[in-house]
């Protein structure tokens, strides 16, 4: 323990250290309040729209109900879904930055409107978040490396390494102290902001749990990294150099790499598609006998069989069907499109096996429900609720019930599914392994270290 | 040969022996080409798909059986936005917009189908083009070849000696950084390739691409003069390094993701569903066409008859329902270009934010020269989002012309029984897209990078001199 005190004395000393994580604290912090800010603002948003949502809906109630039929009412009235963020989402804002957060939905065809996108700007999508998760894959690593990099070359370059190497408790072990502390201390500098920001937004145990461990992990990787290539023989420089191209390579080169590699061997342009087919095949209906519409229809849904045949004119039940039957005909499509989104977050979630950046990346936007899977689930959660909804109008479609007040408020509303993300543990699994490999194989180098070299 | 060659060769030399230099500049050079054929072929097929898409969709749209015109209003058409030749230089915001518009009665809808909500996170990480390597990994190489250029004549002490022999520091620095700016020059080379070839390859491009190359010149030309500045001011090579990669650090990744972030929080974008919100409100307090009792529109029922001399609307010479759609339809995308403009210049207000920390990081403005050059701004996602709404409404209203003058007011009882020959509609939807190639949005971003230019080379002057005052 007393070594510990002392090494972190020596650290107090070195104004360069002490301003760098002071620094990275500040950084961490302010991302941490970035973030925090952005999620209050966006369930300001929801409590508006709810509100906004509300008066629409009275609205609707009072000039739609005049005709007392569902189909007009189900025709024009918007219901509302949404998407909360998670408690944890302050960290990780992920694609909620143009994912729509909330989506109306009517009882139409559902794949004209599921697809509806937000208003962003995209150039500052483009440039990206500040947020924690920016801090730790892009800046953590950066810090890691100027207070690592030149813990053995430091010594060399004093003059004072064949003396620490003589000393008792000298050698691999005064390098793995040093280092530990020191990725410690950018441990706690991350961390400390982040336990705050779980304070105040009332994130649960298991989510600062996975937080921590992947901070852990990553930081640990970068440390044992920096020890691996900083137990060498070469200059503090050399060092330097060579850990900056690691990160520039493992960070900002590899994953681009691997996103041109991805995007071209798993094409998803059958979202294009769907919707050209899905309005081929509604707006096809109106050329084609509605008699041949409605059994084609009942061929899908045989419960309204038996119900009342298509008058000589308009319809409802027949606009409703033909709409549906749209939303059938490109259920392959769907599947194919929805197929092809899942391989692509896949792939990145293997990737983050060998890319730590990407892996801590993956588990910190999977806890916190911000990334392609979460995304995804959002739309099922509205498809849902749209089946939800057809399910309620048929009846009066199809049984010709007049449709009143106490009709229109039974109207289901969309309430968001228990978010039950769990720990992401496979990620995790991954980036504790290559946490350890370079551990490992930093403090193998640091067993190492030769007395001489080039100073 | 004058001192200066002479030196810049020396350190060339010196670079050639250095077996990780050279592999670092090899491996950018070939990530580069990479990069540059990567989105080359990204464009092509992106190009390809879309155009596709779009002959498709005008072949069904001018294939449509006989219909009743208000259905092919609700038919609608798509447009697809094509990426610009340069968006293989720099695709900017090309993967963070829809590119799938779908244009219908009544309704503004969104741009569909970007790539930013069909990836992974993965995208987050960046895109492999020419422009990113040059923004992001060039200048990190530019330090690492250079920040010893003259800090290690000084730690060697050869320094002293050069200047005892009568080398003045002016051509030392001079030298150094040439030989510096020649690296820059082999880093830069592929990327002018690149762009030589796209603007020989597409008409009216040449000047956008000279422009870009001319940017990205600049743009190291900053790095060079910081590097060697950096060099010679200071101490040791290390302390060169080390302040050099804080520099990268804070221009490169921290400033142009912290200025958005700070431009978002001043500045706020309502959601799609509020506008909606917003506009049907707006649209039933001026009148409802549905209702016959509606002051906006009786009044205009008698405006129209009145026009016409007659007292009763099936006197007319036109179905009036076809004129009535027209004014629905006028109030309406009215309502939507105030909105969407609205929306725009909250957007531009955001950049001009962003545009303010040009002067904490040359990034910044290197990033909105780029795009703005290339056409792959918001500015230009503006005018296809624009130009699609105003071919929206000619659409719809040369629709609902076809409806007030084909179809007469006692035949037109439903819109399912009722048609009109489908030859009305060929050649109706087809659309094309002008894009603007005046590059106007550029121009801050092209004084801020001059002006880091300028302090970054000005800064080699006393660093010059304390070279010289140091080893007297």
């Amino acid at each position: 323990m007393n070594t510990v005190v002392h090494e972190a004395r020596l650290l107090w000393r070195s104004p360069v250290s002490v301003v760098a994580l002071m620094l990275l604290f500040a950084l961490s912090s302010l991302a941490v309040v970035l973030g925090l800010r952005e999620v209050a603002a966006q369930h300001d948003t929801l409590a508006r729209l709810a509100v906004l949502q509300e008066q629409d809906l009275a609205a609707q109630a009072r000039s739609r109900l005049a005709k007392r039929d569902a189909g007009t009412v189900a025709y024009y009235t918007a219901q509302a879904t949404w998407d909360p963020p998670s408690a944890t989402a302050f960290l990780a804002l992920g694609l909620r930055d143009a994912a729509p957060g909330v989506l109306r939905v009517r009882a139409l065809a559902l794949q004209a409107q599921l697809h509806e996108g937000e208003t962003f700007n995209p150039e500052l999508v483009l440039a990206g978040r500040f947020d924690w998760a920016f801090v730790l894959v892009y800046l953590a690593p950066l810090f890691l490396i100027a207070l690592l990099h030149d813990v053995v070359s430091g010594e060399r370059r004093a003059g004072r390494l064949v003396t620490l190497m003589a000393l008792p408790g000298g050698g691999a072990r005064l390098w793995l102290r040093r280092a530990g502390l020191r990725a410690a201390l950018v441990f706690a500098a991350l961390v400390l902001p982040v336990l705050g920001g779980a304070v105040v937004s009332g994130m649960p145990v298991a989510a600062v749990a996975t937080v921590l461990c992947a901070t852990a992990a990553f930081v640990v990787f970068w440390a044992g990294l920096a020890l691996a290539i900083g137990s060498g023989r070469g200059s503090a420089a050399a060092h330097a150099t060579a850990l900056m191209g690691a990160w520039a390579v493992l960070t900002l080169l590899l994953p681009t790499l691997a996103n041109a590699a991805l995007s071209r061997a798993v094409p998803v342009r059958q979202g294009v598609e769907l919707m050209l087919a899905q309005r081929q095949a509604v707006h096809g209906a109106w050329d084609v006998p509605p008699d041949e519409t409605m059994a084609r229809f009942f061929r899908t849904h045989p419960e309204w069989r038996d119900t009342a045949p298509l008058p000589a004119g308009f319809h409802w039940k027949w606009y409703f069907a033909f709409q549906q039957l749209g939303d059938e005909h490109v259920a392959d499509r769907v599947a194919a499109y929805r197929a092809g989104l899942e391989t692509r977050q896949r792939w990145t979630e293997r990737l983050g096996w060998v890319l730590p950046g990407v892996g801590v990346q993956a588990a910190l936007h999977r806890q916190a429900g911000t990334d392609l899977t979460a995304q995804l689930a959002y739309q099922d959660a509205v498809a849902g609720y749209h089946a939800r909804l057809r399910g309620f109008f048929y009846p009066y479609l199809f049984d010709d019930v007049p449709f009143g007040e106490a009709d229109f408020a039974a109207q289901p509303r969309f309430s968001p599914p228990a978010t039950s993300t769990g720990m992401p543990v496979v990620p995790l699994a991954g980036l504790v392994l290559i946490g350890a490999v370079a551990a490992g194989l930093g403090a193998r180098a640091a067993g190492r270290v030769k007395a001489r070299g080039e100073g | 040969m004058n001192i200066v060659h002479r030196i810049a060769i020396e350190e060339w030399r010196l670079m050639r022996r250095d077996r990780v230099a050279v592999a670092g500049l090899v491996l950018l050079v070939l990530l580069t080409v990479t990069a540059a054929f990567t989105a080359w072929d990204q464009r092509r097929s992106a190009e390809a798909e879309r155009s596709h898409h779009q002959s498709q969709v005008d072949q069904d749209f001018d294939t449509q059986p006989d219909r009743h015109p208000h259905r092919m209003v609700h038919y609608g058409h798509f447009v697809f936005r094509a990426p610009g030749p340069l968006a293989a230089f720099d695709p900017g915001v090309d993967a963070f917009t829809g590119h799938t518009l779908f244009l219908e009665g009544h309704r503004q809808n969104s741009a569909n189908f970007g790539d930013v909500r069909q990836s992974s996170l993965l995208l987050r990480f960046g895109q492999l083009t020419p422009a990113f390597v040059l923004q992001v990994l060039a200048p990190l190489l530019l330090v690492f070849i250079g920040h010893a250029v003259v800090a290690r004549e000084r730690e060697s002490g050869t320094l002293r000696v050069l200047l005892a022999q009568g080398v003045r520091p002016a051509q030392l620095v001079a030298g150094k950084a040439l030989a510096l700016a020649g690296v820059a020059g082999i880093v830069l080379l592929p990327a002018l390739v690149a762009l030589a070839a796209i603007g020989a390859s597409t008409p009216g491009q040449g000047g956008a691409a000279a422009m870009l190359a001319l940017g990205y010149t600049v743009w190291l030309a900053i790095w060079v003069a910081g590097i060697v500045a950096a060099s010679a001011w200071l101490r040791r090579g290390r302390d060169a390094l080390l302040v050099l990669l804080a520099a990268w650090t804070a221009f490169v990744v921290v400033v142009p993701r912290l200025a958005p972030e700070l431009a978002l929080a001043r500045t706020a974008l309502p959601t799609r569903f509020e506008t909606d919100i917003a506009i049907a409100r707006d649209l039933s307090a001026i009148g409802d066409s549905h209702n016959p009792d509606d002051p906006y529109f009786s009044g205009f029922r008698k405006q129209v008859l009145a026009k016409y001399g007659v007292t009763r609307i099936e006197d007319l010479p036109v179905n009036y329902k076809g004129l009535v759609g027209m004014e629905g339809e006028r109030l309406t995308s009215e309502l939507f270009a105030r909105y969407a403009t609205e929306g725009f210049e909250r957007q531009e207000r955001q950049l001009a934010a962003v545009d303010g920390f040009a002067w904490l990081s040359p990034t910044v403005a290197l990033r909105r020269l780029s795009m703005a050059v290339a056409g792959t701004d918001l500015r230009q996602y503006r005018r296809f989002v624009e130009q699609a709404e105003r071919h929206r409404y000619t659409l719809v209203q040369h629709l609902n012309r076809l409806q007030a003058e084909q179809l007469a007011f006692r035949d037109d009882k439903s819109s399912r029984d009722s048609r009109i020959a489908s030859s009305h509609w060929h050649g109706a939807a087809d659309f094309h897209f002008d894009p603007d190639t005046s590059w106007r949005g550029a121009a801050p971003a092209a004084g801020a990078l001059a002006l880091w230019l300028l302090v970054w080379s000005a800064v080699l002057v006393p660093a010059t001199r304390r070279l010289g005052k140091e080893t007297r």
